[in-house]
């Protein structure tokens, strides 16, 4: 269930990506990886590190995939003004 | 053969079906499910006793066999008996009430294993029982019973003193913890079970049995009895070649006295026949005309007892010093035990006085005493003559449904299909006219098709195929919504009649095709891949969407062919395409910024309410027993638990009083951990005796944790293939970039539902997967015909950005998906309004889906697709041409660059749109395909990939200039027509 709402929280705030300049790599697709791989990957690991079963949801489980989001989203970012300033 | 005697040919064809198919519903009884008569439909998953093996399909297919057989026996009129998945074996039993025996007799392994008892036994049960007629040692003796004592088992009662003197332990851990420290024998042929098997006891002392045998270690914790089963409970393995056996103390009669606990002995597994050597066993008396069950021995089984018999003898025999009298051999005689399901039924004596040679195996052998009434004996000889099963079943669900409710359900399917069916036809022909009149013909040919092919296959119509029925109506009218549309685009563009039912069904037929394959793929995998209940609901999708292409397609293109050249073809109100029809000038791209923060904020909170409340998965999922039950007499909550509880049911879940004013006023619906069958009939009985229960009025459903986790698992890879599979095909008859899109689309539409089942709290059952699983492959019939007039319009303007191409092409087929939506949704309200109470679940989720799957189609796919098409550099070209045009702007919607263009294409309907570019001058920059990309890598200049190469390498300031001042001229001009009032 944790892993349905660090899902469900990533492809939300990737909705939001649309007031940001498209510079993300591949663009809009390539932010909805970003978004749905940050949240998973950083929520799974915080879920994790709390000792926290995968089963177990609160209020934070969803909170915890808002950075998560935002680094995947900011790794895509970046990505993507690297290859416009160097492209190929 | 020409069109018309083609079209000729189509309608004597379908007329000819349709009369048919009137025969057939006339003559043959539509096969029902249990849910719609009543019965009990029980679930088992196959284990196999053989060591290193897995169970096989040959298992399966004779276990089934034998299955069949024994449900015959039973007197079942039109029971099923199916495989399901791997190793599970599916059995339904219209009409059968009583649970307990039907499952004993279904389900039982009912191997017999005939064992030389003294020769078996271990440990120090052999030391006390190990020499019949002769004097136990006292110091074992007194250790015996001192553990019978210290398990509160006091050895004054005679019954226990019997068990004693046999040698048995009083607990079943004691003798399996003596089991467990026996050497394993590998690759035992011989043994009853060649593999390990593993009980669960209480931690603390005296060590309660709590689950067991069973062959696998985790069985032990979901195993059906469904009470919490503590993880730190003590495991005991009992490695191949030992055996954990019980037996009842006999009574005066001889009898098996079940007032007590039975004593428990380990053995070696070492069994000399099993019931695979014995023959003709029937059930007969004995002298004192107490139940029996005898039988004859096969060739080898003949010897094989005589042999064990007379070893038996010989053994008693060496006991006796000189000479003994009858009652004296008696006493010293060993034994022979008959041991079904690891409970000794029997264990006479072989009195080596009257059989010194062993027992004739030709005069046979019986059983006697081990049956508690006549009909425990008729089932064990009728379970013998049919046969032992290969494989042990193990039961992982039950469900019960009473023939009222079964009944009442049927009604209130029916009902709300014809109300369905009725609204589908009034709208169709308010909204297209004749047009309408043409689909409801084919709408009661496709009901009249379909329901014969239902009859004729058969296919057992359950409530979830009636939803499945009732979907497909919409899926029908829809293939007729799409074609009508497109030929009144055509007559409004001009075309005679018959030639826009030509190019009408022309254009249309690919999109039909695109969307019913995917809808008939959705439909294929939740058939293979789902649970039982789930796959008549797919199964009657199937059928009735290939169906639907028939009558939809097919038939009102011959009617509407041989129609063409009449009178009531030549007026355009007629069909209802008066006028210049509907053209949609919203800006859907620039404005899909505002849709997706709309759907990021319903989807934030999905993801809290997930987070916090969760999805209430029903019991499909979390296993459990839910029973419903009409009293006669009225009561509350705590009068029905208190029943319960009073009757020792362990009732421990939630107990509601529910509406159902078809079962009366007092309707209870109790749901709980998995009650045993034993457990659900005593509730029946509490509740009959406290308050009476109405004809019929008893309903339960027993879902293991087995069973439990197999739905959500295979509705997981359902999913999961139809999403595959969905985006494969789209990849193939689109483009790969178009399926990422839709992709993005299916997973906001399942989250969305998610989200909202949340936060109603509504319950999640197997059933609203399956049809939420079908609704993807239909709702995305949405998506697939705004990207179909997509592919159909990027040529047609080699000039347009890509944002107007799919502004262009939603607004041609806007007026489609909503009136497609609202005939689907007419027959989904009248599921929710007349369903009952398992539809209207059904319905929920089907209107969530299209709902969701409606908006996601125009406001989610297409403009994700806009915004990566539009990184392509042949659009960005365009886009800079077009904003290079238009003062840095680039407008929704084409304006006569592009129009000018089409002219030369001879394609009429996309001549003439004269408020085309009225919305341009509103539209605002930013949005998500509109935002300019001047800072993107792919800037102006890059090399391009488009179509439009040639095309636009001769552009250059002065033709921009030019165009700008014609469009200018035309605009001014068409203005001035408007204030004149002329079009």
């Amino acid at each position: 269930m944790a892993l349905l709402v660090f899902f469900i929280m990533g492809i939300a705030l990737w909705h939001f990506t649309v007031f940001v300049p498209d510079r993300f790599w591949q663009g809009i697709v390539g932010a909805f990886v970003g978004a749905v791989f940050g949240s998973v990957i950083f929520g799974w690991i915080v879920q994790s590190a709390s000792g926290k079963s995968m089963g177990d949801t609160d209020l934070s489980t969803a909170l915890i995939a808002v950075p998560g989001t935002l680094i995947g989203l900011a790794v895509v970012y970046a990505i993507g003004m690297r290859s416009e300033e160097h492209p190929g | 053969m020409g069109s018309r005697r083609r079209n000729l040919f189509v309608l004597l064809f379908v007329i000819g079906l349709v009369v048919v198919s009137g025969l057939i519903i006339a003559n043959k009884e539509t096969k029902l499910g249990l849910d719609l008569q009543g019965g009990l439909e029980l679930v088992y998953q196959g284990q196999t006793t053989r060591a290193g093996e897995e169970v096989s399909g040959e298992d399966i297919d004779d276990s089934i066999s034998i299955i069949e057989r024994r449900i015959n026996e039973l007197g079942v009129s039109e029971p099923e008996v199916a495989r399901l998945g791997q190793d599970e074996i599916t059995v339904s039993l219209p009409g059968v009430t009583d649970a307990r025996r039907a499952e004993e007799q279904v389900g039982s392994t009912a191997q017999l294993y005939y064992y030389d008892w003294q020769a078996n036994l271990i440990g120090p049960e052999k030391v006390i029982a190990g020499n019949p007629g002769l004097q136990p040692p006292a110091g074992a003796l007194k250790a015996s019973e001192k553990r019978w004592e210290d398990a509160e088992r006091p050895t004054t009662n005679e019954l226990v003193k019997q068990l004693v003197f046999a040698g048995a332990y009083p607990t079943a851990y004691e003798a399996a913890q003596l089991a467990a420290e026996q050497e394993p024998v590998e690759n035992c042929e011989e043994c009853s079970v060649a593999r390990p098997r593993y009980y669960l006891f209480e931690k603390a002392e005296p060590h309660d049995l709590i689950a067991g045998p069973e062959l696998a270690k985790k069985d032990l914790y979901v195993s059906p009895t469904g009470e919490k089963r503590p993880k730190n409970g003590t495991v005991v393995e009992v490695p191949p070649g030992t055996i954990v056996v019980s037996e009842y103390p006999t009574n005066e009669a001889g009898e098996l006295d079940e007032s007590i606990e039975p004593g428990w002995y380990a053995l070696k597994d070492e069994p000399a026949l099993s019931g695979n050597d014995i023959t003709d066993p029937e059930q007969s008396y004995g002298p004192n005309n107490e139940p029996l069950v005898s039988f004859g021995f096969t060739d080898d089984g003949q010897a094989a007892f005589q042999e064990v018999t007379r070893r038996i003898a010989q053994r008693g025999q060496a006991n006796a010093i000189g000479p003994v009298s009858g009652e004296e051999a008696e006493q010293l005689s060993h034994h022979f035990a008959v041991i079904l399901e690891n409970e000794v039924k029997t264990r006479p004596i072989i009195n080596f006085a009257e059989n010194p040679d062993g027992i004739d195996g030709r005069t046979g052998a019986q059983i006697s005493g081990g049956f508690q009434n006549l009909q425990e004996a008729q089932d064990l000889a009728t379970t013998l003559q049919i046969g032992a099963l290969p494989i042990n079943l193990k039961l992982i669900s039950q469900t019960q449904v009473s023939a009222t409710l079964g009944s009442e359900a049927l009604d209130q399917g029916i009902t709300a299909a014809l109300i369905g069916l009725a609204l589908a036809i009034l709208f169709l022909v308010a909204y297209y006219r004749f047009l309408g009149l043409i689909a409801t013909i084919a709408l009661l040919a496709y009901g009249v098709i379909f329901f014969a092919l239902i009859n004729l296959i058969p296919i057992t119509l359950t409530l979830p195929g009636i939803a499945g029925l009732v979907l497909t109506i919409g899926v029908a009218a829809d293939s007729n919504i799409v074609i009508f549309e497109r030929i009144k685009e055509e007559v409004r563009a001009g075309r005679s009649m018959s030639s826009a039912i030509a190019a009408g069904y022309r254009h249309g037929i690919s999109t039909i095709i695109d969307a019913n394959v995917l809808t008939l793929l959705t439909a294929f995998i939740l058939f293979v891949l789902a649970t039982a209940g789930v796959k008549g609901f797919a199964f009657t999708l199937g059928v009735g969407t290939i169906v639907s292409l028939l009558t939809a397609v097919v038939f009102t293109q011959a009617l509407l062919g041989n129609m063409g050249r009449s009178r009531l073809l030549r007026s355009r109100s007629a069909l209802g395409a008066s006028g210049e029809g509907k053209k949609w000038t919203f800006d859907f791209i620039g404005a899909s910024r505002w849709f997706f923060s709309m759907s990021g904020v319903i989807l934030l909170i999905g993801g809290f309410a997930l987070a916090t409340k969760q999805l209430n998965f029903g019991i499909d999922f979390e296993s459990g027993t839910r029973i419903k039950v009409a009293l006669e007499q009225p009561t509350d909550e705590e009068g029905v638990r208190d029943a319960l509880e009073e009757a020792g049911v362990a009732a421990d879940g939630e107990i509601q009083q529910v509406d159902d004013p078809n079962l009366g006023d007092n309707v209870f619906q109790i749901q709980s951990h998995q009650l045993e069958p034993g457990e659900v009939r005593k509730a029946e009985a509490a509740l009959i005796d406290e308050f009476g229960v109405e004809q019929d009025g008893f309903d339960s459903t027993s879902v293991g944790p087995t069973f439990g986790q197999q739905v959500a698992d295979s509705a997981i890879t359902a999913l999961i293939f139809s999403l595959l599979v969905i985006c494969g095909y789209i990849a193939l008859r689109f483009e790969p970039k178009f399926a990422i899109p839709v992709l993005i689309a299916i997973l906001h539409d399942v989250l969305i539902t998610a989200g909202v089942y949340s936060l109603t709290g509504k319950e999640v059952s197997s059933g609203t997967v399956a049809a939420f699983l079908t609704i993807l492959g239909y709702s995305i019939y949405d998506t697939i015909i705004v990207f179909d007039r997509i592919r159909e319009n990027i040529p047609r303007m080699p000039r347009a950005a890509f944002s107007q191409i799919v502004n262009r092409s939603m607004s041609d087929v806007l007026t489609r998906s909503l009136a497609a939506g609202f005939t689907t949704l007419l027959g989904v309200t009248s599921l929710m309004i007349f369903g009952g109470a398992v539809l209207q679940d059904f319905a929920f989720a089907m209107l969530v889906g299209i709902a969701s799957g409606t908006y996601s189609s125009i406001f989610i796919a297409s403009p994700v697709l806009t915004a990566w098409k539009e990184r392509e550099p042949g659009f960005i070209r365009r886009r800079a041409r077009i904003a290079e045009m238009e003062g840095g702007r680039v407008p929704a919607y084409a304006d006569e660059i592009e129009m000018a263009k089409l002219s030369r294409d001879d394609e009429p309907e996309v001549v003439s749109s004269p408020s085309a570019a009225a919305p341009a001058a509103q539209a605002e920059p930013g949005a998500v395909a509109t935002v300019e990309r001047t800072e993107t890598g792919n800037g102006v200049g890059s090399l391009g990939d488009g179509d439009d190469e040639g095309a636009e390498n001769g552009d250059g300031d002065a033709e921009s200039a030019e165009r700008r001042q014609r469009n200018a001229e035309r605009r001014a001009r068409r203005k001035a027509r408007r204030k004149h009032g002329r079009r």
